[in-house]
């Protein structure tokens, strides 16, 4: 499903993120990757949405070589992968439901169909009662659940979650993390980037750590050692 | 999927148009400020125009024949005369129209009156009014008028006083056009500045939209779209509201402008009314230019990848 090989990322003048990075995800696959600050994890989501580019190596997601992709395929790319961040990123001026709906009206879905798709998806993350709110009105988890819910809503083959909990109590923490496993359930793909070695020890997944730009370990069922 | 894309984005911007009100209305404020600003620039225009056009209008050379000259010879003078391009209009005026003329503007001088009892006959002869097309025209006139064969025929020309006007309207013209181009310059000038920092403004405030625009996967056309219609609004709104404002501005100052022209048929609400279509017209597709040009130029730096 992903494969990095061998990625190198540098920022002028003398930073260099990622040292020959190889990663290989198979689909369905719940994949937490962890590190200090500065070890390249968000690096690595910022490659796989095509923020940035490497300096070197290849990427390919769902068999689609994204290392040299044109500007105006990025919207596509984007709408095949779910992204999910620390910070929610929800537009404040729009309700719940617009947020959701946002996603599929810049994809030129009809309207008929935005109204039977989002209610569902909304139904997935719990918060179906809480459509005509704005990010405002919600807790951070419920901000979070909305999150999930936009990046669910062009049912994605792959889940990008970078920090989803570190704005979160240790609840809203765990409620987040049953709801990610429980779309890895249903298929998708999910990577989890965080730091928080609690959440990744209680999962019982693959494991990769990076450490200053490199895979320093890779367990299929690992545990947070740093 | 284009109509829907066009009709998400007009919908998207009447939105974030109504959300962000107090932005929303300090770009129309703006706008309708350099809007007034420009209307009145047009209206001092026009009235600067009519002021000189009236006085124009005025400007004629009287050529006073002797008394013994012939109406026929007049005549024939006239039809020279009024052959000429530069001659708008030539108007032959008898002894007798003169006499009565002269009487009527001497009514309570009895010393005049007397005299003229006294006087056997008509001491007046008959006059020619000459009025040209421009006021450059004049000179070319007094040319012909200044004829030698035409001098032992004359009693007198008012043409000496005449130039001197001619002279100073010309100057006070080309001052006021030229004074009116360099206003005009530099108020389009303040108003493209103002508008494009008001723009760039309102893109600053919205950057955190536009990078979740593109995390959703909005395309760059669907994130601009929005901000160009909502700037297009802004500015057609200030254009409106300030013509909303300055037509019953206009009406006020109507009555000023009449005992101004002392009466003279000006009526700035009616010039307003016949340019209507092409002062709004283009005010419009100015600023929507403008605005567009502005969005456009501001928010592309937030669309990089």
């Amino acid at each position: 499903m992903i494969h990095l090989i061998d990625i190198f990322k540098e920022f002028p003048p003398n930073t260099v993120a990622l040292r020959g990075i190889n990663l290989h995800i198979e689909a369905g696959e719940f994949v937490s990757i962890v590190g200090l600050s500065g070890s390249g994890k968000t690096t690595v989501v910022r490659l796989l949405i095509a923020e940035a580019k490497p300096t070197k190596g290849q990427i390919v997601v769902g068999g689609w070589d994204i290392t040299k992709i044109k500007n105006s395929q990025v919207p596509c790319l984007r709408r095949q992968i779910g992204v999910v961040f620390q910070d929610f990123k929800l537009l404040n001026k729009k309700t719940v439901f617009e947020n959701v709906a946002f996603a599929l009206q810049v994809a030129g879905t009809v309207r008929s169909r935005i109204n039977s798709i989002v209610p569902q998806v909304l139904e997935i993350v719990d918060l179906k009662d809480k459509a005509n709110r704005y990010p405002q009105q919600l807790s951070g988890g419920e901000k979070q659940r909305v999150a999930i819910a936009r990046a669910l809503i062009h049912r994605p083959k792959v889940l990008l979650a970078d920090e989803p909990t570190g704005n979160l109590d240790t609840i809203n923490s765990k409620g987040i993390i049953d709801l990610l496993l429980k779309i890895n359930e249903f298929g998708t793909t999910v990577v989890l980037v965080t730091h928080d070695k609690d959440i990744v020890n209680s999962l019982k997944k693959r494991v990769v750590t990076l450490d200053a730009g490199a895979v320093s370990q890779d367990q299929r069922v690992g545990k947070y050692v740093i | 999927m284009f109509i829907l894309s066009l009709g998400r984005s007009l919908m998207f911007a009447l939105q974030s148009f109504w959300r962000n009100f107090w932005l929303s209305l300090a770009t129309i404020v703006i706008i309708f400020l350099t809007f007034l600003s420009i209307n009145f620039l047009i209206g001092i225009n026009a009235v600067s125009d009519s002021a000189l056009a009236a006085v124009k209008d005025r400007v004629d050379i009287s050529v006073y024949f002797k008394p013994e000259v012939q109406e026929v010879k007049i005549s024939e003078i006239k039809s020279h005369l009024g052959a000429m391009p530069q001659v708008k209009d030539i108007v032959y005026k008898s002894p007798e129209l003169n006499l009565k003329e002269f009487q009527e503007r001497h009514k309570n001088d009895a010393n005049i009156q007397e005299t003229l009892k006294e006087l056997e006959g008509n001491p007046l002869g008959g006059t020619l009014v000459i009025r040209a097309g421009q006021l450059a025209d004049y000179p070319e006139v007094l040319k012909a008028v200044d004829n030698p064969a035409y001098a032992d025929l004359i009693e007198e020309k008012n043409y000496e006083d005449h130039q001197l006007v001619i002279t100073r309207i010309n100057n006070i013209s080309d001052n006021v056009r030229k004074g009116a181009i360099i206003i005009s310059i530099l108020f389009i000038l303040i108003a493209i500045l103002i508008v494009f920092n008001t723009v760039r403004i309102a893109i600053f405030t919205h950057q955190n939209e536009i990078s979740i625009m593109k995390l959703v996967g909005a395309s760059n056309w669907f994130i601009r779209a929005p901000f160009i219609f909502e700037s297009i609004f802004s500015g057609i709104i200030g254009c409106l509201l300030a013509l909303a404002v300055f037509y019953p501005l206009l009406s006020l100052v109507q009555p000023q402008l009449a005992s101004f022209f002392n009466g003279a048929n000006f009526d700035l609400v009616g010039y307003f009314n016949n340019h209507l279509v092409w002062i709004v017209g283009s005010q419009l597709v100015g600023i929507i230019i403008l605005n567009f040009i502005s969005s456009s130029a501001a928010i592309g730096r937030y669309l990089k990848v």
